[in-house]
């Protein structure tokens, strides 16, 4: 704005000077008060005015003071329109001029004039369509960054959890599958991390600290334990995953694991609190190729079990074979109910025979699972599983109906001796239902009580709970045997049998094994075991019998130890009730 | 924080904008086709158009002006729209380089222009927002960066409010604004009304419903209802050549042409 010249205007210029701001007032948006236009715009007729009088004459000037209206955005069309007019009809006579060429030279000024405003109004228009267009330009590229960096964030929460800003679920899913789908002899290693007594900070110090707990052991693992080829991920809660690309070997994958385990270990202080966790680890590797990624992690997760039951703070490697036993397992124990619904389960007897007398005292139901695809099952592949499931308490009452129903038909009469011998399982014994139940049977079979033999393990009567000694006691006191079954495998805590009503002492069959020879070629250290027990039990008014007696050398040793009965395949194995029946019926006549 | 939060969309040469229409009308060829077929519908309903846009310019000049005297050194110019001459940050850094001026618009191209023009200015920048949401402008970064809330600050809402609807409750976003502020803050607000000439607003808001920005005229009891909380400087809420003019010729005989209302008022 400093177009106009130096030096004191004539009054001439001034009075034009204001007519011109007046003429031009309103005609273009000038920042600029009316004062200030018309000290402008002076500046600019004193120029005119100089022109008008130079020596040579150049109608420059007008050129400039064109341009120069435009540049101090006196720029409308209608200030051009009326800077001419006013300046036509004003400015000679303003100046009092009247030179014989002034009004020729006005006229070559005032077209310079023109041209200069009119070239700056289009240069300044096409400058401005261009800056316009430029804005639009960047406000639409930025516009299109934004929208990729929002769309890249929107993908990283999508792929990382906003917790502790490690990858997610998600992501490591997506991972995962990528390492999978690879060809050639690629493996790929998955350590399956939870951390053990979380539960515990999060339930007693809030979840505040947990989570904060959760992020400093994250910020770790991301830092210890991530690396090109090792993604770290949250799978959510306080489970964490470490997948290894290509590693060397399983060795590789316990480093990892190793690692883990020591960054956990350390301390975090929260608060005043020091937290120490320690974490479990299941590590899984398959080879890339035509692995599904479920069957993996399945495995890792099936370890991770492992590593915890295995007493935590540790790692475990995922073992095909422990996984199919337990998978075979698990299968069983699922087709139990169902088979004992179709009587898959049978009962079968074994005899109990006096060693002295060679006659049966007894008969000891055994129940079997006729497995439709497995064969014959014996209770160890699947009496665990039913005391797992509690299938166990069914089963157990309905062999003991069928051995009683059984025992009933075989020895309607008092005589001859004789009773049924039926495993109580633990769930049984805790049952608090055992007493009505057995009485229940013994109703409706008919059974003597007397003839009833309930055994039981030593480690079912172990504990503090009294009700299942009561519950003995009181089938006891309606004469029911109580047996002690597999003696000297157990504790043998002689305590309880001070407080149960027990008849008979069973020797589990190894103790047995022992007695394969009468010569020196006999485990003495068994044999003398035997005896003790049998002394043992004879001081306390207890018959014995020896399980698992397939000799008549092993016979001989017993009887000549003192043993009460014997039971094994010398004397008869387990079969149906019809192959044993001749001999209840005898109740006697064994070689 | 360089990137700008508007949608690709939201660029649409085709479709006007008050803010280049605004342009238009002061001479200005900072706009395309569309805004130019608006703008020209406008004047043929409204020819004094361009009169009142370089009024209410004119207005924003003084406003500045005497803002600066009261010795306001911090202004949030919300509305600003395509800064061409005569910008606040000009008139106020003439005054004191170390004056700090924050534009705001809706206009993604607006504030585009204006970030360019401010590019190497340390002390002014713009930002875009929607006005009816002053609490993000208040919650800025660049706002927060720029000014300072413990200062006083001159809210600037010039020929802005009148693109606010009654739904979107332009006295609660002076309300939130007022808020904001502390003690010895301004608000200069100028408003289209159809007042002097009722009907021509009608039409006027009409064209402008078509575009990114419909309008909503207010009378002058309603715009001095916005400046609720504030002292209203003298002469009160005036027509805008009437408000401080620099000389008495200035204010031209038929003021109401103009169709705009303004004033100043000071949060005591």
């Amino acid at each position: 704005m400093t177009g106009g010249a130096p030096g004191s205007p004539g009054p001439g210029v001034t009075t034009f000077a204001r007519a011109w701001a007046k003429a031009v007032t309103g005609t273009s948006y000038v920042p600029l008060a009316l004062a200030e236009v018309e000290t402008y715009l002076g500046g600019l007729a004193g120029r005119l005015a100089t022109a008008l009088t130079a020596e040579p004459f150049s109608p420059r000037a007008g050129y400039d003071i064109g341009a120069e209206l435009v540049a101090a955005d006196f720029a409308a069309a209608e200030t051009l329109g009326r800077t001419i007019e006013v300046t036509q009809l004003r400015l000679l006579h303003d100046l009092d001029l009247a030179t014989p060429d002034a009004a020729d030279r006005l006229g070559r000024l005032l077209g310079a004039l023109a041209t200069g405003f009119t070239r700056a109004v289009r240069d300044r228009t096409l400058d401005e369509q261009e800056t316009i267009r430029q804005a639009a330009l960047v406000a639409r590229v930025q516009a299109e960054q934004a929208l990729r960096a929002s769309e890249a964030r929107f993908r990283h929460q999508a792929t990382h959890d906003p917790l502790t800003g490690l990858p997610n679920r998600a992501l490591f899913g997506h991972r995962l599958a990528e390492a999978l789908g690879q060809n050639g002899e690629g493996r790929v290693g998955v350590c399956f991390i939870d951390l053990d007594g979380f539960k515990v900070i999060n339930d007693s110090l809030g979840h505040g600290i947990g989570d904060r707990l959760l992020v400093a052991i994250a910020a770790r693992l991301g830092q210890h334990v991530a690396t090109h080829r090792q993604l770290v991920a949250r799978m959510g809660g306080d489970e964490f995953v470490v997948l290894v690309v290509d590693p060397a070997d399983t060795d590789e994958l316990i480093a990892v694991a190793e690692e883990v385990l020591a960054a956990v270990a350390v301390p975090v202080h929260i608060d005043g609190h020091e937290l120490a966790v320690t974490a479990s680890i299941g590590i899984a590797e398959s080879p890339a190729a035509g692995t599904d990624p479920t069957g993996l992690m399945r495995a890792a997760d099936i370890t991770l079990q492992w590593a915890k039951s295995a007493g935590k703070g540790r790692w475990a490697l995922f073992d095909p074979a422990r996984d199919d036993l337990e998978i075979a397992r698990y299968a069983l124990s699922a087709q139990m109910p169902a088979a004992l619904e179709r009587g898959e389960f049978v009962v079968e007897y074994q005899p109990m025979v006096s060693l002295f007398e060679t006659t049966l005292v007894g008969v000891e139901a055994l129940v079997r699972w006729r497995h439709p695809r497995l064969g014959r099952l014996s209770p160890s592949e699947f009496i665990p599983l039913a005391e797992e499931t509690g299938l166990i308490l069914r089963l157990g009452y309905t062999v003991l109906e069928e051995a009683c129903g059984q025992a009933a038909h075989w020895w309607p009469e008092a005589k001859p001796e004789g009773f049924i011998s039926v495993n109580l399982a633990v769930r049984q014994v805790h049952d608090p239902g055992l007493v009505d139940k057995v009485l229940g049977i013994l109703g409706r079979t008919g059974l003597d009580p007397a003839r009833l033999q309930l055994e039981i393990t030593e480690s079912s009567v172990m504990g503090p709970d009294t009700e299942p000694i009561a519950a003995l006691r009181d089938l006891a006191a309606r004469g029911i045997r109580i047996a002690i079954d597999d003696f000297g495998t157990g504790y043998s805590n002689l305590a309880y049998l001070r407080r149960l009503p027990v008849r008979e002492l069973k020797i589990a069959g190894e103790f047995v094994t022992g007695l394969r020879s009468a010569d020196a070629t006999g485990n003495p250290t068994d044999e003398r075991i035997l005896a003790t027990l049998v002394s043992l039990a004879h001081t306390l008014g207890l018959t014995v019998t020896a399980e698992g007696v397939e000799t008549t050398a092993q016979a001989d040793r017993l009887r000549a130890i003192g043993c009460d009965a014997a039971q094994g395949w010398l004397y008869g194995r387990p079969g149906p009730a019809d192959t044993i029946g001749g001999l209840v019926e005898a109740g006697s006549g064994l070689a | 924080m360089d990137r700008p939060d508007w949608a690709p969309e939201d660029i649409d040469m085709e479709r006007p904008s008050a803010a280049r229409m605004y342009d238009y009308y002061l001479g200005g060829s900072h706009n395309f086709a569309a805004d130019r077929a608006a703008a020209q519908q406008v004047q043929a309903v409204i020819p004094d158009v361009s009169v009142s846009a370089q009024a209410n310019r004119t207005f924003l000049r003084r406003a500045v002006r005497f803002l600066v005297d009261s010795g306001v050194r911090q202004f949030l110019d919300i509305g600003s729209g395509i800064p061409t001459l005569g910008n606040v940050h000009e008139i106020a850094q003439q005054a004191d380089p170390a004056s700090r001026v924050v534009y705001v618009d809706i206009d993604p191209v607006a504030v585009a222009h204006s970030r360019r023009i401010l590019a190497g200015n340390d002390h002014a920048t713009a930002i875009r927002a929607d006005g009816r949401q002053p609490d993000t402008i208040l919650g800025h970064p660049e706002v927060r960066a720029l000014l300072d809330f413990e200062q006083p600050v001159a809210i600037m809402m010039v020929a802005m409010l009148h693109f606010v609807s009654d739904d979107d409750d332009p006295a609660g976003m002076v309300r939130a604004l007022h808020g904001a502020v502390p003690s010895g803050s301004y608000l200069a607000l100028s408003h289209g009304t159809d007042d002097a000439r009722p009907g021509d607003g009608a039409i006027g808001m009409a064209i402008y419903r078509n575009t990114a920005n419909p309008i909503t005229l207010r009378t002058r009891a309603q715009v001095t209802a916005l400046f609720d909380g504030f002292e209203l400087v003298p002469p009160g809420v005036v027509w805008v050549p009437q408000w401080h003019p620099d000389s008495p010729d200035e204010v031209g005989e038929n003021p109401e042409r103009t169709g705009v209302l303004g004033g100043v008022g000071r949060k005591e």
